[in-house]
């Protein structure tokens, strides 16, 4: 497991410092759907916080509420004990949340630098920027995500690992001090997985809070030093990467009772 | 990311920009020294004064279709009411000349103001609404103002609104001119600003747009009343010109199809590509609306070319001026991928 470097473990933060996001007893129904009930968890400076849990356990939807895309029925989301819920998604956006999409979402007309450049031109918190100032950031942070001989493509010439990767270069552009990762590693091979993990550690080490949904759990255990699980909307447990694995609750949400069974002997 | 969608080279660039210049001029002169000189010359399409009518009308639509894709071509949200606007626009100037006897000057600079007002009070709930949900809305509302207009007593109801007629060819022309030219200056603007890129980005994906800190509202909202501001000018240009107006000539639906079709067919989302739209689909329906059986045939036509260019040609025609796309085979087949998707 990677090591937590200099970051408190989970369970010993001091109650006077302030989270950076805070979630606090989240609810969301869809209609007869309870896509979310009584999930609660905090970010700190420096973490990163793995969100796990089969298909349909709520985990983009969590992410969709924090960002503001969807407005919580229950509960509170704080941004440095401030209260975020019901604010439009561009003002969550400049107080410093990046985040990405599962299913890319990139401006398809644009050339990759373009398409980062936006994320400087509108997200950062610190204020406005001209056109030419967000294009040359962009060039930076498509240095940092292994875009650079790319960045004067268009968009629809990318591979689906580096649609990935623009996901997140436009999101960093915005310079967040909190970034949201959904499922940036799924369908990504065994060394592009390496090379992501390698930019999900840079993007920390440069001061990034980091909250991530995965399925990889190479991933998991490889960069996150917490993690929560999910299952059908409500949290099923929270800790160390390698301990919340090994549960036998996790095992079952994900594989089935019978496979917990079998592993057990 | 300067003109994301024209991207001249630079030799191009400098030819389009003189052959630009010197149009401008040819059109801007032409009027002034027609009238007596051409005379003399017995120069006949410039002293007849259809050719200021043609003139005078395919400037207005050079507005109208440039307007249009503030909203439709650079927000993405394909605009069926901005007919409402030309038409609030004429009875504004229209009401407060005829019945409140105002100057043609202050009565033509409400115009925008009242359809720019209006825009803003029925975008802030329309704009929430994609797709063909906007456009079916807002082609409500351009009806129902009609509809409205058609039935207030005090505006001339079905009878409709007379002007005292100003006669002068030339004052016309240049006003539409200069709408015109403010429409497509605006464009140039917005497409090098932050609210350019915004509302690009709104059009390219509206939730990504919001969660990387866009104001989508805020922005679409602005983008409408840009464009109804303009709209709502070249109305009230228009009232004054043809110094008659009611509901079939200035809020006639098929006038707002087509603004639309000059956007899209030139290119929709540029600076020119609304111009060249305009200019050509215009002087065509001038053209043909000559009469008799062979118009009627080439109505045909140009409904057939109409619907070729909009499923082999999505990006407009100013798409091959841009020095990376050339009509092809393989551009057909890119295009019609692109549009049977």
């Amino acid at each position: 497991m990677e090591s937590a470097g200099g970051i408190l473990p989970w369970s010993e933060w001091g109650h006077n410092s302030v989270s950076l996001l805070a979630v606090n007893d989240l609810g969301k129904r869809f209609g007869g759907v309870q896509a979310l009930q009584g999930v609660s968890f905090t970010v700190q400076d420096g973490d990163v916080l793995g969100i796990i849990g089969p298909n349909g356990a709520g985990k983009t939807t969590l992410l969709n509420c924090v960002s503001g895309l969807f407005r919580p029925d229950r509960g509170d989301i704080r941004w440095q004990d401030r209260s975020i819920v019901g604010q439009a998604p561009y003002r969550i956006a400049r107080l410093g949340i990046g985040r990405t999409f599962q299913i890319v979402r990139p401006f398809p007309s644009m050339t990759v630098r373009e398409n980062t450049a936006m994320g400087a031109l509108f997200g950062q918190p610190a204020g406005r920027l001209q056109p030419a100032e967000a294009l040359r950031q962009a060039d930076a942070v498509l240095d940092l995500v292994g875009l650079a001989d790319k960045r004067s493509h268009p968009v629809l010439r990318l591979t689906v690992p580096d649609r990935k990767r623009l996901e997140v270069a436009r999101a960093l552009a915005m310079r967040p001090r909190l970034l949201l990762l959904d499922e940036v590693m799924a369908g990504l091979n065994q060394v592009e997985v390496e090379q992501a993990l390698e930019m999900v550690r840079q993007v920390r080490a440069s001061g990034v809070a980091i909250v991530l949904i995965e399925h990889v759990m190479k991933v998991i255990v490889g960069v996150c030093n917490r993690a929560l699980v999910l299952n059908l909307g409500r949290p099923l447990l929270e800790g160390p990467p390698s301990e919340v694995l090994r549960d036998r609750r996790v095992i079952e949400a994900y594989l089935g009772e019978r496979y917990a069974r079998g592993g057990d002997a | 990311m300067i003109a994301l969608h024209l991207r001249l080279r630079p030799s191009t660039r400098r030819l389009a920009v003189a052959a630009g210049a010197v149009a401008l001029a040819a059109v801007v002169i032409a009027p002034l020294s027609s009238t007596d000189a051409a005379q003399q010359a017995g120069l006949p399409l410039l002293t007849d004064r259809l050719w200021f009518r043609i003139a005078t009308t395919v400037a207005m639509f050079v507005a109208l279709a440039s307007a249009w894709n503030v909203i439709g071509g650079l927000a993405g949200y394909a605009s069926f009411g901005n007919i409402a606007f030309f038409g609030l626009g004429a009875y504004t100037t229209g009401a407060l000349v005829s019945n409140l006897r105002w100057a043609f000057a202050p009565a033509l600079l409400a115009a925008p103001l009242v359809s720019a007002l209006f825009a803003a009070v029925i975008g802030l709930p329309l704009l929430r609404l994609r797709g063909h949900y906007f456009a079916v809305a807002t082609l409500g509302v351009g009806v129902a103002v009609g509809e409205v207009v058609n039935n207030l007593g005090p505006l001339g109801g079905a009878t409709g609104l007379f002007l005292p007629i100003l006669r002068s060819d030339l004052l016309f022309f240049y006003l539409m001119l200069g709408t015109a030219a403010l429409a497509v200056a605006a464009t140039w603007v917005i497409l090098r600003s932050r609210f350019g890129f915004g509302l690009l980005a709104i059009r390219e994906n509206e939730e990504a747009a919001a969660v990387i800190g866009v104001n989508t509202i805020f922005y679409k909202v602005s983008a409408f009343v840009i464009a109804a501001a303009l709209t709502g000018l070249a109305g009230g240009v228009f009232a004054q010109w043809n110094s008659f107006i009611n509901q079939e000539n200035v809020f006639a639906v098929s006038d707002n199809v087509e603004m639309i079709l000059m956007a899209v067919l030139g290119g929709a989302g540029t600076v020119l590509g609304p111009v060249a739209g305009a200019v050509v689909l215009e002087l065509t329906i001038e053209t043909l609306a000559g009469g008799g059986s062979a118009a009627v045939y080439s109505q045909i036509g140009l409904g057939v070319l109409l619907t070729v260019c909009v499923i082999f040609i999505p990006r407009g025609v100013i798409d091959f001026f841009g020095g990376q796309s050339r009509l092809s085979l393989g551009y057909l087949r890119r295009t019609l991928r692109e549009t049977s998707a």
